[in-house]
């Protein structure tokens, strides 16, 4: 008996020695992918120039820029936009003989799909970033500054598209288009656009029925389109442009000032900030019932065939004082990553240039952020477009520091608590907001 | 000295040793060739990542300006680094587990020959492994797969919150450092993120006991309703009832959301209608979260529903009869009969649907993505549960580790109900129904 249950002992136990040994060929190829972490690639306090710093002059292949021999490229862009950027491929590969492949993914996931793909060396090696997303990048050490074209490009582009593709003083995107919100109105419903908010209110006390859902006009509570109650009226997010996190002014007399002419709106959009959503105001907009509407060029498409469509800037504040909207700035930018960061730089100038944004304007309606585009007959004359580009002249860049982060829940609820119960306190609740976003700053 | 001390020692020296000691040669060889590989290895590249598991990384990747052309000094990459490490810290144990099964076999063949007994031969290891052993060998690929794709993961998200990676500390311009229970003392200590996680916790807690009682006894009772003998049709009223189910719950709760809107909702429309007021379903705070409840029901009912249907048609009608011999009626027959019977077979599910209702991500993303907004929370609205609380600091604010602690909290909560609640049914004691 004994002598059995040795045996068997034996056979278990070698077994499962063997099993593991298979078990190990495996992890042995696993974990040994060859790059030991012992040996850092350079020493830290080797001298570098920081970037931003002064720059040599004495860069002989500065005229002649040509791209790494043996280059290929990845872009990625969003689907509204494929069609353009192949286009735009053929023309680079004509042009400096580099192929680039393009690969679909949409706009508001390649900053987050770059953060673990850039560093994995699989990421695209130029890509499109709405601004507020550079901060984070740029953070995490994922984007090529543009030093080489820099001069060029700030002597092009307008200078909200600049200042919105750079951070910390470094300029990095090169700016592809812009955009902001402007006044959508329904020329059947009202003949002639509104110039202030006292013409809304006018209207709408003639217009509005409730009960069979018709509205003057109708914007979203969300931070972002509800803006100008702050910005119009000497409130701010952060100071310095938005770029000094200490000094918050969302509790200042300008941002109290605007939400108290916000809550006196009420009466001309009797709803729960809640109720009014993209989808509920789009509906109504095309159905006719709603007169206006406040809303991006990315919805001129689901309007043009439904409305008799016009768009003017947003209505004046009670001082008279124009309207300052939100404005977000698409650039190209290029990773950090890159295997060819040359060809990755000459791409990112050559899909920038003004004949490529007007070319994609025609395509896309994207607007174009460069100076001379956006003098262009194409965009001058055309009656929708105008209008957008008028308000973003009195448009600022949403923030781009990662600190933003913090400020975009509390201040949607803000405004949303603000708008439901008109009794409560303007100041205190911001005082509220404000606490809540510095107590998030310091929980970093 | 015993031979099989002897055998012991010298395989706990070198594998294989033993296995020669002991006359094994072929036996000895393969240890012995399986050993010198692992010690390679962990003396040439596992301790590297293993100091890069502790280190986390010593220089990070930084912009180097040459002339005009800025270039990037690849440097260490913090969360890659930990993962590495993973990998390597697994690998170790797998090298130690063989180690000792070598030190283990030595002693045992040599135990073996101080008693004389005879020894295998190698073929006769080798056929013994084939006939008896067989299930240990095809275990083992899967068993090395689970470790790698299904504990790895795990570890390093518990491992993560024992960090600081959150914005604005982004890997690779910036080194990830370890930082103790810090984490879980913010969340404790801090007032904004106390509050927040403690009101959280709570509506997490409530909507998994209403949310999982809601659907039980309203499938339970639907399911008996059809059962009964007079009602016709019965395939019919059971198909209807699945339809809810069949739909992709990601359709009928982005529908849902629209028919909720509290001004142009149909359901408020209707309300008016018949002269009601209407509520305001999806924007005040209680209302949201009974429409989420409400939600929920319409999701889960039928699935308790099918379950119910099953259990119905095992129950003997014997048992029936005798009730009614014993002068039960029907609710006499339904509580001392079909209750007790469904409950004794659905009660185990019934706590995983709790432990699934806790993480019940859909219904809340979908519906009403947490929301009214609650200006005193961290991030986090009215409705959110843990769950989408922790997807929205990870995917929204980037706050990983943070996120990270609360997936703790979640595992925590789910694994000690659930382990507790399970070894309290009765169908854990494997007692029967009817002794």
């Amino acid at each position: 008996m004994k002598k059995s249950k040795r045996s068997k002992m034996q056979a278990v136990s070698f077994t499962l020695a063997l099993s593991l040994l298979l078990a190990l060929t495996v992890t042995a190829c696993g974990s040994g992918n060859g790059n030991s972490t012992a040996q850092p690639n350079s020493s830290p306090n080797s001298a570098v120039n920081e970037p931003g710093g002064t720059t040599n002059e004495t860069n002989p292949a500065e005229e002649e820029l040509k791209p790494e021999a043996g280059a290929k490229l990845m872009v990625w862009e969003a689907k509204e936009q494929v069609e353009y950027m192949k286009q735009l491929a053929a023309d680079f590969e004509k042009e400096y003989g580099v192929p680039v492949t393009v690969e679909e993914l949409s706009g508001g996931d390649q900053g987050a799909r770059l953060a673990t793909d850039g560093p994995s060396k699989i990421a695209a090696d130029v890509l499109t970033l709405p601004h507020d997303q550079i901060g984070q990048a740029v953070t995490a050490g994922l984007l090529l500054p543009n030093d080489v074209f820099e001069e060029e490009t700030r002597s092009t582009m307008v200078e909200t598209a600049i200042q919105a593709s750079t951070y910390d003083g470094i300029l990095y995107g090169y700016p592809k288009s812009v955009e902001t919100y402007a006044l959508f109105y329904n020329k059947d419903l009202i003949s002639e656009a509104p110039k202030t908010w006292d013409d809304v209110v006018a209207f709408a006390n003639t217009y509005n029925k409730p009960k069979e859902n018709k509205f003057a006009i109708m914007w979203e509570f969300v931070g972002y389109y509800s803006y100008p109650f702050i910005g119009s009226f000497g409130g701010y997010i952060y100071g310095d442009n938005n770029t000094n996190a200490k000094d918050i002014g969302l509790n200042n007399e300008g941002t109290v000032k605007g939400f108290t002419f916000l809550q006196s709106l009420k009466g001309i959009l009797p709803l729960n900030a809640g109720d009014i959503t993209y989808d509920v105001k789009t509906q109504l907009f095309q159905e006719g019932k709603l007169a206006m509407n406040i809303d991006g060029p990315w919805s001129i498409a689901a309007f043009k065939d439904h409305v008799n469509l016009g768009v003017v800037p947003l209505p004046k504040g009670p001082d008279g004082q124009d309207s300052v909207s939100f404005s977000g700035v698409k650039s190209y930018y290029v990773n950090s990553y890159t295997a060819y960061p040359i060809a990755g730089r000459l791409f990112a100038h050559f899909a920038s240039s003004k004949e490529n944004q007007l070319k994609n304007f025609e395509m896309t309606g994207a607007i174009p952020a460069s100076i001379e585009a956006g003098e262009a007959p194409q965009i001058k004359d055309d009656p929708i477009i105008s209008g957008f580009f008028e308000q973003f002249q009195h448009s600022v860049p949403m923030p781009s520091i990662s600190e933003i982060k913090s400020v975009w829940e509390p201040l949607k609820a803000a405004f949303v608590s603000l708008w439901n119960d008109p009794g409560l306190d303007v100041k205190k609740t911001l005082d509220q907001t404000v606490t809540t976003i510095q107590a998030d700053l310091e929980s970093k | 000295m015993p031979k099989k001390i002897g055998a012991a020692l010298l395989s706990a020296v070198i594998p294989g040793l033993g296995q020669f000691y002991n006359r094994q040669w072929l036996k000895g060889l393969v240890f012995l060739l399986v050993g010198s590989a692992g010690i390679y290895f962990i003396v040439y590249d596992l301790t590297g990542y293993l100091r890069g598991l502790i280190t986390l990384g010593e220089f990070p990747s930084r912009m180097v300006k040459v002339g005009k052309l800025t270039r990037m000094v690849e440097g260490d990459h913090s969360i890659f680094m930990m993962i590495d490490g993973l990998i390597a810290l697994l690998a170790l144990l797998f090298y130690t587990a063989f180690h000792v099964l070598n030190i283990r076999d030595a002693f045992l063949v040599g135990a073996a020959r101080d008693g004389r007994w005879t020894i295998h031969s190698f073929g006769e290891s080798l056929r013994h492994m084939g006939r008896r052993n067989f299930a240990y060998l095809v275990l083992a690929i899967p068993f090395v797969a689970v470790v790698f794709l299904t504990i790895l993961p795990l570890i390093f998200s518990v491992f993560l919150a024992f960090t600081n990676y959150a914005d604005p500390i982004l890997p690779p311009a910036h080194l990830v450092d370890w930082v103790g229970f810090g984490n879980f003392k913010k969340m404790i200590s801090l007032d904004v993120w106390s509050s927040t996680f403690g009101g959280v916790l709570t509506w997490t807690l409530i909507w998994a006991v209403i949310a999982t009682v809601t659907t039980y006894i309203g499938g339970v009772l639907i399911a008996v309703l059809i059962h009964q003998p007079r009602v016709r049709c019965k395939k019919l009223w059971r198909t209807l009832l699945i339809v809810p189910f069949a739909i992709p719950n990601m359709i009928s709760l982005l529908v849902m959301r629209n028919m909720f809107n509290n001004q142009f909702g149909p359901i408020n429309s209707y309300l008016r209608a018949v002269g009601l007021d209407g509520v305001a379903w999806l924007t005040d705070p209680f209302w949201a979260k009974v429409t989420v409840i409400l939600a929920n029901m319409w999701i889960g009912i039928p699935v308790t529903m099918i379950l119910a249907f099953g259990v119905l048609t095992t129950i003997p009608r014997d048992m029936y009869e005798a009730a009614e011999v014993d002068g039960a009626g029907a609710f006499y027959k339904f509580r001392m009969v079909t209750l007790p019977m469904v409950l004794f077979a659905t009660a185990p599910i019934l706590i995983m649907q709790f432990a699934g209702n806790i993480n019940s991500f859909n219904v809340i993303y979908l519906m009403t993505n947490g929301e009214p907004v609650n200006p005193n929370y961290q991030y986090a609205g009215h409705t959110d549960l843990l769950v989408t609380w922790l997807y929205k600091l990870a995917l929204n604010q980037s706050q990983y580790s943070f996120a990270s602690v609360i997936g703790i909290v979640i595992f925590l909560m789910v694994a000690t109900f659930s382990i507790w609640s399970y070894r309290r049914t009765r169908s854990y004691k494997e007692e029967d129904m009817i002794a």
